[in-house]
């Protein structure tokens, strides 16, 4: 009998809850990219809509108890707008910083969604970015950007000041294809979600080649296409494996230790919904969201979670706060699911 | 190389393909005409990174939640697939078998049954009918999951029967009737969750989930069915068995290839009172259909390597399908290595020109041929391509123009650079009445980079590349 890869391996994560919904506008998610857990107790999540419209684009501000705060980051490119937004992260100060790959600019804004300050040209030179997603920021407030149509990681200082850059187009180590996500781990090592090769790069903090975790595969410790990655004080690796829809934990050594396809429940705001929409909620009680899975294709998890809800569906990023929680948003389920270290 | 043989590698590559460029052309005659045909019916791809590419830069083309997300996602595909014949089979079933969004309100269930044309598409027919019936896109299209023992929903039998298999005049009515009785049962999973938020156009909570397959045992009329003379207690599979039997069968899946692939026939309601355009090639593919026990690789094969689709008296006897049309030029303009948001610009100026994938006007399907050109269609086409092809910063724009200036820098005569663009869009053949044109225009502008451009522009909106 065909099962799905389950959750299987050490016990390092549980699951504690999901948040979101999909709106269009206003309170929640449309194919969110990334959240920020700021220091303010807040989650910033970067929407960038259905159809890249007007309608979407922005982003959400809650709690993880599903208070909402507002959005800000509408469509647009004026100052404080957005095209595509990508990526975001916090810096010392309760700056949010959001990437745009189609208008190649990172856009500062404060706690309350004021615009600060934007920065960013197209192109190929140093300090030029064609496509940037991943942005994670130093212990000194410098700042990595995953140029990702550049093949290369570039640092800035929070001005945009270019410092240096580093990596080309290739599969050898420290090159990279379409870098995505990247943070700063807490021993200062860069890690960047190197996704065209299947893999996770680690550097150090002045872009020494360190390491490289996981090849090509759906096995136990490979990728497919990873979007994300975190690391906690141990050095454990937390990867968003976007292609195999799922996500996995490896030791400081990058030896497997679990993986997870899932298992998200409804969020105070999806219950809301259902309450108010009584027939919608009586029909959704009586069906069976997890139907034999004998009936899907081992080997297309996309296609998996697309009839499965409670499965990732295109884990787009994965954040970890202080307090061991893991957060997983995911694009195309419109929702963040919620982990805790269990050690 | 002869030049002839380029010229049919081209006619194969418009048909088999979405065209292919002059380098490509000459790559595929080298291998020879009947290796090419093998090489596009046995494409052997697997992992196929564009569709990674387009799950990450165009996120509803992943999630899928309307049909323009599965639509682009597709085109997508037919722009950078190395598979094209492979995409063409799976355009032609999507246009005989016709399924969109009015009913299917779910991307990603459109998308899977797409993905089933592209598996099944060049197997047995028999397995892809089979199929069909299964697919839930299809299922809700046609009402199935309201077919139930007892109280029967003939829709899905009917259409069966008369635009997927045997064509009117072949069947009865109570044929009809039994075909339904025996894919009573036949539904999908969740029926009344999904249906529900189907009818409220419902994405919440968390997106839409995609459909499944189920066959309802205590749903399904066991009792004896008399069926095209038949009799037994039929289920959908022995249905499907029977009808894949029958020469009308064979005859009505020749004629739909024949159309797409060889020259454009009238449309579908014209057929049972319209001879075949040419009835002995009608003969030869029904033969290759019952020879190959229904495989349609085969029949595919004997079409390709047929005489009758190799004589130049059918060369652009077809008019391009907006599809076809603008995914050839795409493939050559070399636009799109990465996804952008262009993509949704592209699928609206296909729509605009008469074609919105996964949103038919109608089970029927787009009438094809002449009927693709209005004036209103005509003016989009030609925008379109004179559009693509008049920048020349477009990498396959680029490369079309390096091929064309000479190697030394000299300026081209104005016959030579007729002829070139000519060959470099395609090895195209035109008339000469057409010819005159581009060379009294060539004559007027010279020879610059930016005028091959120019060129191109005007080559694109000539009869001879409107048509395949």
């Amino acid at each position: 009998m065909t099962t799905l890869a389950s959750d299987t391996g050490k016990n390092v994560l549980e699951y504690i809850t999901t948040l979101g919904i999909l709106a269009m506008e206003g309170r929640g998610f449309e194919y969110p990219t990334d959240t920020v857990i700021a220091k303010n107790g807040r989650l910033y999540v970067t929407n960038r809509s259905r159809d890249m419209g007007e309608r979407g684009v922005r982003v959400t501000v809650l709690d993880i108890d599903s208070e909402y705060y507002g959005t800000f980051g509408h469509y647009g490119q004026g100052e404080g707008q957005l095209i595509s937004p990508m990526c975001a992260a916090e810096d010392s100060q309760g700056g949010i910083y959001v990437t745009d790959d189609y208008t190649h600019q990172i856009t500062e804004f404060d706690y309350e969604g004021n615009f600060v300050s934007s920065w960013g040209v197209r192109g190929s030179g140093n300090g030029e970015l064609n496509g940037p997603s991943g942005i994670a920021f130093d212990y000194e407030d410098n700042v990595y950007i995953a140029d990702t149509h550049n093949n290369r990681v570039q640092k800035f200082t929070a001005g945009g000041e270019f410092i240096f850059s580093f990596g080309s187009k290739g599969a050898d180590e420290g090159q990279l294809d379409l870098p995505w996500g990247i943070t700063v781990a807490p021993s200062g090592d860069l890690y960047v979600a190197d996704w065209g090769n299947n893999r996770i790069q680690q550097f150090s903090a002045d872009s020494e080649f360190v390491a490289t975790y996981g090849v090509s595969g759906r096995g136990d410790g490979e990728f497919l296409r990873p979007s994300g990655v975190a690391v906690d004080e141990r050095g454990y690796l937390y990867v968003s494996d976007w292609g195999n829809e799922r996500i996995q934990i490896l030791d400081t050594d990058g030896a497997f230790l679990q993986k997870l396809r899932g298992q998200a429940t409804l969020s105070k705001w999806a219950t809301n919904f259902l309450e108010i929409n009584v027939e919608e909620g009586e029909a959704r009680s009586k069906a069976n969201l997890e139907p034999n899975t004998d009936i899907f294709d081992p080997e297309d998890p996309h296609a998996q979670s697309a009839h499965i809800e409670k499965l990732f569906w295109a884990p787009m990023s994965i954040k970890l706060d202080d307090s061991g929680k893991v957060y997983v948003t995911e694009g195309n389920r419109h929702r963040i699911q919620v982990y805790q270290r269990t050690s | 190389m002869d030049q002839q043989d380029i010229k049919l590698m081209a006619h194969l590559m418009r048909r088999a393909g979405f065209g292919a460029t002059r380098d490509e052309l000459g790559a595929y005659a080298a291998k020879g005409y009947e290796a090419t045909v093998e090489r596009l019916l046995n494409p052997g791809e697997s992992w196929w990174i564009g569709d990674a590419m387009v799950r990450r830069f165009d996120h509803e083309a992943s999630g899928m939640i309307n049909h323009p997300g599965s639509a682009r996602n597709w085109i997508y595909r037919m722009i950078t697939s190395t598979a094209p014949l492979q995409e063409k089979m799976t355009l032609f079933w999507h246009g005989m078998f016709a399924t969109g969004v009015p009913k299917v309100i779910n991307g990603m269930v459109l998308s899977e049954q797409i993905s089933m044309f592209r598996r099944l598409g060049m197997g047995s027919f028999n397995t892809l009918l089979l199929e069909l019936a299964k697919n839930p896109a299809m299922i809700v299209w046609l009402d199935n999951q309201d077919n139930h023992n007892g109280a029967i929903n003939e829709n899905w039998g009917r259409e069966l029967l008369e635009l997927f298999s045997m064509g009117v005049g072949s069947y009865s009515e109570d044929d009809i009737k039994e075909c339904a009785r025996a894919f009573t049962g036949w539904t999908i999973g969740n029926t009344e969750y999904m249906m529900v938020r189907s009818q409220r156009d419902s994405d919440w909570p968390y997106g839409r989930i995609s459909y499944h397959f189920e066959y309802l045992p205590d749903d399904h009329d066991h009792g004896e069915k008399t069926f095209l003379g038949e009799h037994g207690n039929f289920n959908g599979g022995d249905v499907i068995d029977i009808l894949c039997r029958q020469e009308s069968t064979a005859r009505f899946i020749a004629r739909h290839l024949y159309h797409f692939f060889v020259a454009d026939e009238p449309a579908v309601p014209a057929w049972p009172y319209t001879p075949a355009r040419d009835a002995d090639a009608i003969d030869t593919l029904v033969e290759a259909y019952f020879d190959s026990n229904y495989d349609i690789k085969s029949v595919l094969r004997v079409l390709f390597n047929s005489d009758f689709f190799k004589s130049e008296e059918i060369w652009y006897e077809k008019v391009k399908s907006p599809s076809e049309f603008v995914v050839g030029v795409l493939r050559l303009t070399g636009e799109f290595d990465k996804p952008g948001r262009e993509m949704i610009t592209r699928f609206r100026q296909m729509n605009w020109m008469g074609q919105e994938i996964n949103n038919p006007p109608s089970v029927e399907g787009w009438h094809q041929g002449i009927e693709w050109i209005d004036t209103g269609r005509m003016i989009e086409r030609i925008n379109f391509a004179s559009e693509q092809f008049g920048d020349t910063t477009k990498p396959g724009v680029k490369a079309i123009a390096d091929k064309i200036n000479d190697s030394g820098g000299k300026i081209i005569s104005p016959g030579q650079m007729v002829d070139r663009c000519l060959d470099q869009m395609g090895a195209i053949s035109v008339s000469d009445e057409t010819r005159d044109v581009l060379l009294k225009f060539a004559v007027e502008i010279g020879h610059s980079t930016d005028n091959i451009g120019q060129m191109l522009r005007l080559v694109a909106a000539t009869e001879e590349y409107q048509r395949a």
